[in-house]
């Protein structure tokens, strides 16, 4: 109960930050807005030319892509961590986080919030759209609650694998470029992973796995029954990855150097 | 008697290596690195009670930050034990750090971009401060601060000295018991600092709140604080009232001649050898400053003056600053 008006107060706060710049506000909206088209755009001429991948239409291929889009921006809009090293470790911000009475993590979660990025998940929602129409897909009213459900669990796989890479600053201080790097594999989820070699799916599936945040809970609302086991899977793994996270997390700040001043 | 703090046989140490050098040294390093345990706090043992102001001192380095940072529980120790408010806190942390006030000169407690007030009232949410705990405790607060006209400011807006009093004001807003401060009053004016000193006189003795300072303005201490705990890597070197330590060390006088003419330093010291003097070159050209028992003043002035031509001379007493640099330039405290 507490950290949820926790959350709402930073969000209050967060909101009155951005109102408080209106042009740059306008801008922003503005710049995203466009990104989005270009990136819309961007992917229906790139998969233009694709019309049938190991067994996957195009339009199937466009609404993995628009579905990975949903749990990607909620990442991108809470957990804000890539710059954790730098910012809260090298310049020492994590000494006041750590003074106040409320878990690190959720803290320094609040502090990066960026709402501006879940406007990537209505791009995301407009492409799953326009595929679904195209494939004549049929939904129930409980669709809603899986589709939030496997959301959230995509969500936290995002989250698990980058809190628990951001974790490493605690032990070792020097500044790494795994981050970019797990952001490009990340890419990967989001095209049927059986067009890979039997490696690279195993270790998307169970090591980095990224395929649960796009192919596996697409493939329920595509009606794909022989994955259906895996697309009910991606809230345990969300949730199983987050845990690992926050358990590292917690052992990491155990951890915790200090920035000299 | 229960203590705010409690430390006992406290130490922290950590491991770093040092680079060789060049560029073989640099590759030597990918296989091999030369690994160096250095330990910041070493063993040291002190207890404060509720209401007392203590002053935490020593130089860069010596291990100042890590204590208070163990004692905030923001660092965990290496061995020993620390009881503050009768928790541990880096095991309880977060129900422990709503019984303490943390201010850093150097880190800024409030968000940039935000007026004042909003950060008050953030704050106010996370330390779970009722509204009317909060009307009464703050509205004295942002008074004796007289921070009033600056809570709709942005913080970036801010000045240095009004920044450091919201500082002090957020840092009090659930109205902890016990106040760490490191360096609150770096690089602020001296109506700043006074405003600052009589702030914190005032909260201690209304909430009889415990304060531990560290400072590397005496004056600071010597305003504030009756004890002191000196540091020196890693060691407390002195634990004590701040008036002992000026009676042990700052009994005697400094004069200050200034000649008209070039004298050396054994002219001065054969015409002083039967008194108990130290002469020490002072920072204007033909300055020197004699160190010397008070008992002495009189003769030494007496022959300096009867046998060279002084343009002016200066009599001080020790000052504080000074008994600490002597202090660390001979490493231990005697008596």
């Amino acid at each position: 109960m507490f950290y949820i008006s926790i959350f709402f107060q930073y969000m209050s706060q967060y909101l009155k930050t951005k109102l408080q710049y209106r042009a740059d506000l306008l801008v922003e909206f503005l710049s995203d807005l466009m990104f989005q088209a270009v990136n819309l755009i961007f992917i229906l001429v790139v998969f233009g030319h694709t019309q049938m991948l190991h067994g996957w239409t195009r339009d199937e291929i466009i609404f993995i892509y628009g579905f990975f889009l949903v749990p990607f921006s909620v990442f991108a809009s809470f957990f804000n961590i890539w710059d954790f090293n730098e910012r809260y470790i090298v310049r020492g911000e994590m000494d006041r986080v750590l003074t106040r009475p409320v878990h690190s993590l959720f803290q320094i979660i609040l502090e990066r919030m960026e709402l501006e990025s879940l406007l990537g998940g209505v791009t995301g929602l407009i492409i799953m759209a326009y595929a679904g129409s195209r494939l004549h897909l049929a939904f129930h009213w409980y669709d809603v609650f899986i589709f939030i459900l496997f959301v959230l669990g995509g969500t936290l796989v995002y989250a698990g694998i980058f809190i628990s890479l951001a974790t490493i600053s605690f032990w070792s201080d020097a500044r790494s470029s795994i981050m970019p790097m797990m952001y490009n594999i990340g890419n990967y989820g989001r095209y049927p992973v059986d067009i890979y070699n039997r490696v690279i799916r195993y270790i998307l599936t169970w090591v980095l796995p990224f395929a649960f945040v796009g192919v596996y809970p697409s493939a329920y609302f595509l009606g794909k029954k022989e994955w259906y086991v895996y697309s009910f899977l991606t809230p345990v793994m969300g949730i199983v990855f987050f845990m690992i996270a926050i358990f590292l997390w917690n052992a990491g700040v155990k951890r915790y150097r200090g920035a000299g001043n | 008697m229960t203590y705010a703090i409690e430390v006992e046989k406290l130490r922290k140490e950590f491991k770093s290596y040092s680079s060789r050098s060049g560029l073989i040294g640099a590759f030597r390093d990918l296989f091999t690195r030369n690994y160096k345990i250095i330990r910041a706090v070493d063993d040291i043992s002190f207890k404060v009670k509720q209401g007392e102001m203590v002053g935490y001192i020593g130089e860069n380095g010596a291990g100042k930050s890590t204590t208070i940072k163990m004692l905030t529980g923001i660092l965990t120790p290496t061995s020993g034990k620390v009881i503050v408010n009768g928790m541990n806190p880096h095991k309880e942390r977060e129900k422990f750090v709503q019984t303490i006030g943390v201010v850093f000169g150097q880190r800024s407690q409030l968000w940039w971009d935000i007026a004042v007030q909003e950060s008050f009232r953030l704050l106010k949410k996370v330390y779970r401060v009722s509204d009317r705990d909060y009307k009464e405790h703050m509205e004295h607060v942002i008074e004796t601060l007289d921070i009033g006209p600056l809570l709709d400011k942005p913080v970036r807006k801010l000045s240095l000295g009004q920044r450091m009093r919201c500082e002090l004001a957020a840092a009090l807003i659930h109205n902890p018991p016990l106040l760490f401060l490191d360096e609150p009053t770096i690089g602020l004016d001296v109506l700043v600092k006074l405003k600052i000193r009589q702030f914190l006189k005032e909260i201690n003795e209304k909430y009889n709140t415990t304060i531990l300072l560290t400072t590397h303005d005496m004056s600071d201490i010597e305003a504030l604080c009756e004890r002191v705990i000196m540091l020196d890597e890693g060691k407390i070197i002195y634990d004590g009232s701040l008036q002992k330590l000026k009676q042990n060390w700052g009994e005697g006088k400094q004069i200050q001649f200034q000649f008209r003419h070039e004298v050396t330093k054994e002219q001065l010291i054969s015409l002083t050898n039967d008194l108990n003097v130290k002469w020490e070159a002072g920072e204007q050209s033909h300055s020197w400053i004699a160190h010397v028992r008070a008992q002495d003043m009189a003769e030494v002035i007496g022959k300096v003056v009867a046998a060279y031509e002084i343009k002016d001379i200066n009599i001080r007493e020790t000052s504080t600053e000074e008994i600490i640099r002597n202090i660390y330039e001979e490493g231990i405290v005697h008596g």
